[in-house]
Formats: C-alpha cells, structure tokens, sequence
C-alpha cells in the first residue's frame, strides 16, 4: 500500500509476521510489537521505538522521542487546494476578524492596515503587500476565520480600472 | 471555612483553586462561557453557571453576571484566578459591598499598585529601590531634560500601562518627541490615559520576583525569588526557584525589600513584588507588585512545601498566617513550563483546534497543571496556555535533566505548541549558565541559535512508517456497528447484566 506524505511516496507491504516499508527504493524491516489508542511500540530497522499517532482528514500528527510533526497526506490524484491567490490576504492564524477598515474600491497603500484579527489575546494587523484596490472584502467584523483563510483581495490600480 | 466558593476564573487556573477548595472541603462553583460548556473546569465543579457569550466581556470579565452568579448559588467567596478580574479594584469593591468574601488583597491595595507611576513614587517614599527615573511630567522639554539627568538609553512607560503596551526605549534625543508621541496614543488607546513616566533603561536585566504572603493581622512574609527572565514579548515561558543569579546575601536584602513594599500598602493574601535586576551591579530596582495569585505560583510552592491557594482562601476567612520568616527555606529547585498552543515555526501565532491526543506526563517531582483533555477544543478567544508543567529536584541540574525528560514524554496533538522551543532554551548553553535576560529569546531567535534540532533522516523515515502504518492499522479500528453473528441467543458474552467467570451468583 503506498502512501504519500507532502513529497514523499513511502510503500507499506507485509508478510507473514513483518512489514517492509519502502522509501527511496531502500527497503527496512518493521516490526509491530504493541499497538493501540494511536499508540505504537515498533521495532525499525531493529531500533525500538514509540510513536504517538493522530488523524485529522489529511493530517497525521506524529510523535516520537518527545518530537511532533505534521504530515500532510496527500492522495496520487488530487492535489490539496492551494491558497496562493495573486492579491489575496489570507490569515495568518485563526481568530475574529476584529475590524476592517477599508470598502470595496478603496485605494490603499502599501503597508496599510486594511484590517485586524484577534485570537488568544493577540492582535494581528492585515495590511496590504503592495499598493492596489480592494476588489472583494471576503469577511465581515466578528466573523471567525480559520488559518490561510482568504481575507481582502487586492489588484493593481491598473487592473481595476480595466475592470 | 467557607461554605461554597465560586471561582471566577477558567482553565487550569480553576481547576487549581477548587482542587484547594476539594480538600478543605469548601464545595466550589465553576462560571463560564459559551466556548467553554465542555471545558475540563465545568466539569470539576459541583455546580455551574453559564454566563454568556464566548467574548470575555460577556462572560469571564463580566462583573455584574459573576456576582449575580455567586448570590444565585449562594457561594460566600470569589476566587477570580490571574488575569482578568483578578486585579479590578472595582470588582474586589463591588464582591465586598455584595456582602461576599473577595479572596485577595483589599480594593486598596490592588488600587495603589495599579497605577504604575503612583505605586513607584509610594515605594520610593518606603524606601524601596526603584529605577532612576521622573513621573509627573508634561512638556516635551521637561522629558528632555530628565532623560538627559537619567542618561540615554531611557525608558518611556505607560503609567497606567502593563503588557509592553504603551513602552518604548528610546537611545538618543533625537528618537524622544516620538517615542513620547507614540507611547502617548498607545496609553490613551489602551488604558484611557496618557500619562507617562520615564526612567532608565536596563538594557540585558533579568526579571526576579519575590512571593510575598500575608495575613489580615499584619504578618506579612515573603517565600523567596522567581526568576522569570525566558519571556518573549513579555510573555513569561519558563520560570525558576531559586534563581541562579542571587547570593544568599541579596536573596535576603531583595526579600525584605518585598516585605517592605508590600506592607506600605497594607497588603494582605498572596502578591507579587517584580525587581529588574542588574547581574552587572547585582542591584535590583522594583518594578511593579502583581496583587494577585501569579501563573508561576506552583514553582513556590515545591520549594517552599506550603499550599498558597489553601492559605489564600484561610487568609481570606480571617485565619491568622502561622509563619515567621525563618520558618520558610527552599528546597531542592523547581522549574516551570509554560505549555502554550502556540507555532514557533509560524512566528509564535496562536494555534487552535480539537486536541486528538493529550498525553501528561507523570513522575516523581513532576506536577501538571492543565485544563485540558482529549477531545476538547482550544479556542481562539483566551490566553493559549494548555498546561503548566512543573518538576522539583534536588538542584538545578537535575530539575532541567528533570524537565527534559518531561517535555519528551509530553504529547499534544491537533495543535501546535511550543514544547519543542522550549526543549531547545533548556539545552541551550546560555539557560545552563545563568546568562538568560528578558530580552534573550528574542535576541537568540534573531541570530537562529535557538531553532529545534533539525530532524535526522532517519527520524523522518521512521515519522513516515509511523504515518503509513497507523492508517493501516487504526484506520479501520473504529467500532463496528453492534452487529451479532452468535447464533446463540443465551450467550453470556451478549448479558449487560455484570458477570464473572469462575464466580457464582448469589
């Protein structure tokens, strides 16, 4: 069975008592002496290890030796949506969308606060990369946003006018 | 003793203070928020109010709502916790005039030590060393030639202030008519107030604090130093017992200039006097007096072996503080970690989510405080501390070998934490000397010293087959439907009726 984390393939086969997992072509035995509640005691390679294990749709969370990390599953056949958006905002942690001071049209500069997120206490300021023209306001004050989520979107003073 | 406490406050927080409560056998009674319904201190109570709105405003912050809810269950008390209430001199007013016991210092205290430029001019008037600096100026010409008496680099604070917010360090005067200008605005925006004071700036000083403890007789009493300086943004992260950087000497001056400062205010239950030290001069300078039960609380309580929630609470029912100075020493040495739902690899912002796994760790002279399991959601609208994760060993030494280990065995899934930073302050050179000030981790984190390790290929392979795997195995290991293929209708196995083999019924 293969799996493929972020840009890695790694390939899961078993046999009678052991699985085989390939990475890169190289091949290392494992061995599962425990597993249980997302808890595994294996033995790779012949090093006895511990791994804490969580799914969250993609997400699997990781644990060994006191070190978590995040690995993201991606599927051979779709890729995960991407938030690359040329103008767009996106937050940067999730929070409430505490104000927003610009409108649809409105001509800002670069470095201008356009709006303000708040999670946990802490204060975030959204301010525009580049100067332009808001072309969409995606969120509204009091709203919650989750992390990455898009905010404002801005075009060139050029592109608006084509518009 | 009080009958019924109820306990402001949400969290670990609560959960420590009616742990207090449990076992002087005060019943408790947890508040809370619409976030919080399935939260861990809920659960803990014997009762519970809802108040609102997640927003704290509409709840945890919420005078009227809170004492309502204290006359409604009939409580005697209010614990409010740090943060939030904690520290309101009109709430601990308005608890009074409600005929119930606020459990902390008087209005009056909290009220003198709030405002940042009336508390150091008391201190100064009790003798108390505080930073070289002037308050109560206005004109920008009268903070020019008081920075010029101080000499540059100066400080410009808030006096209202608390956070960082409204401060600013200014290096020459031509840097001043601004600073004044923008710390001004900040104050105003933040607090309400602009007035400002001005004083020294201490450039690579460390935050000591000492415990003070007090009852309503007039014993007063300090239970040694915290050494807070591994902050970042004013935010503490790891704190300490006793403090690698004072002689017994100054230990001793430092925790009677506590006692001093604390008594000119007539202080009784637990506070905090912080000092700014100077590990040049070894001079120290107080800062400011937290009138409240700290975060921190517990590394004081390891090394000094007494209960301070449980005293806060007899202290506030009229009991005298048994104590004498001499009676307290400390012993061995505690550490705490702060363990916050927080990403260092995305530049410290907060992170939020369901927790898919929460292991604690446990051990001899290993204590966790925590407000969290499994399962719960960590929200967006509070502080992002999980839990504080706290060990005591014979010295300092062992109590960092201590932590380590701890750190390793604690494990956290859905969100992201700082548990990783915090091993790497702990392995660093500069926590093992002593050499940490305020300003290190920032400093650190800029020069890229303080990166966790990168992870070795062969840890990446081994997360990977750990990934694959448990897809394999517990992917299909949720409960199956309650399907029977026994064709026996008599089977034991299918009785909900409890059934011991080997065991007679009687």
């Amino acid at each position: 069975m293969k799996s493929i984390f972020g840009s890695q393939t790694i390939e899961i086969n078993t046999s009678v008592d052991d699985y085989f997992a390939i990475l890169d072509g190289k091949t290392v035995v494992v061995k599962i002496l425990r597993a249980e509640n997302g808890r595994m005691d294996l033995l790779i390679d012949g090093e006895r290890i511990t791994a804490y294990v969580s799914s969250d749709g993609a997400k699997r969370w990781v644990t060994i030796n006191g070190r978590t990390v995040m690995l993201t599953k991606t599927s051979g056949a779709k890729q995960g949506v991407r938030h690359e958006h040329a103008g767009g905002l996106i937050a940067p942690m999730p929070g409430q969308v505490r104000s927003v001071s610009v409108g649809v049209g409105d001509v800002v500069k670069k470095g201008q606060t356009l709006a303000v997120i708040e999670a946990m206490k802490m204060e975030i300021r959204i301010q525009a990369l580049k100067d332009g023209v808001v072309a969409a306001l995606l969120v509204q004050v009091g709203q919650t946003v989750e992390r990455e989520q898009i905010l404002i979107e801005l075009v060139d003073k050029l592109e608006s006018e084509n518009v | 003793m009080f009958n019924k406490i109820l306990v402001a406050n949400r969290g670990e927080i609560a959960i420590r203070i009616m742990r207090a409560c449990r076992e002087l056998g005060v019943r408790t009674v947890a508040v809370y928020s619409e976030a919080d319904r399935d939260s861990l201190h809920v659960q803990f109570a014997d009762e519970a109010i809802f108040l609102g709105e997640a927003a704290p405003k509409e709840s945890y912050l919420n005078a009227d709502k809170l004492i309502d809810a204290a006359i409604q269950t009939h409580a005697d008390a209010i614990h409010p916790g740090y943060g939030f209430l904690s520290e309101n001199a009109s709430f601990a007013a308005a608890v009074d005039s409600a005929k119930l016991t606020f459990i902390g210092p008087s209005a009056d205290s909290i009220h003198a030590m709030g405002d940042k430029a009336q508390s150091k001019i008391k201190m100064k008037q009790a003798g108390v060393p505080t930073v070289p600096g002037f308050e109560g100026l206005e004109t920008e010409v009268d903070f020019k030639q008081a920075a010029k008496k101080i000499g540059y680099p100066v400080l410009i604070k808030a006096s209202a202030g608390g956070g960082g917010k409204g401060m600013r360090v200014v290096n020459a005067e031509n840097e001043l008519s601004e600073a004044i200008e923008s710390a001004r605005r900040e104050a105003l925006n933040s607090f309400g107030d602009e007035r400002l004071l001005i004083e020294k700036y201490l450039a690579d000083a460390h935050h000591i604090e000492f415990q003070v403890f007090g009852d309503q007789h007039g014993n007063l009493l300090h239970l040694f130093e915290r050494e807070c300086s591994v902050q970042r943004r004013h935010q503490k992260i790891i704190e300490e017992t006793p403090s690698p950087l004072l002689s017994p000497k100054i230990r001793e001056k430092m925790g009677q200039a506590a006692v001093v400062a604390a008594k000119a205010v007539n202080y009784h239950n637990a506070g905090t006097i912080e000092f700014i030290f100077d590990p040049k001069t070894s001079q120290y300078y107080f800062l400011e007096m937290n009138t409240r039960l700290q975060v921190e609380h517990p590394i004081t309580e390891l090394v000094t072996g007494i209960d301070l929630v449980q005293w806060q609470i007899k202290i506030a029912t009229g009991e005298k503080f048994p104590f004498a100075q001499d009676d307290f020493h400390q012993h061995g040495h505690a550490i705490e970690c702060r363990v916050y739902a927080e990403d260092p690899m995305n530049n410290f912002l907060p992170s939020t989510g369901r927790l898919l796994q929460f292991i604690e760790p446990r051990g001899p002279g290993i204590r966790v405080d925590s407000g969290f399991a499994i399962g719960n959601e960590v929200a967006h609208f509070y502080d992002p501390l999980l839990a504080k994760l706290i060990v005591h060993a014979e010295n300092r030494e062992t109590a960092i070998q201590k932590m380590q280990t701890a750190l390793c065995d604690f494990v956290v899934h859905g969100v992201a934490t700082n548990i990783d930073f915090m091993q790497a302050v702990l392995k660093h050179d500069d926590f093992a000397n002593g050499r940490v000030s305020t300003k290190w981790v920032e400093q650190t984190l800029e020069s890229g010293s303080l990166l966790p390790a990168v992870l070795q290929p062969a840890a990446e392979l081994q997360n990977l087959i750990a990934a694959a795997l448990s897809d394999i195995l517990f992917a299909g290991s949720k409960p199956q439907p309650a399907v029977s293929n026994e064709t026996d209708p008599f089977s034991p196995w299918k009785s909900s009726i409890g059934y011991r083999i080997g065991e007679n019924s009687k």
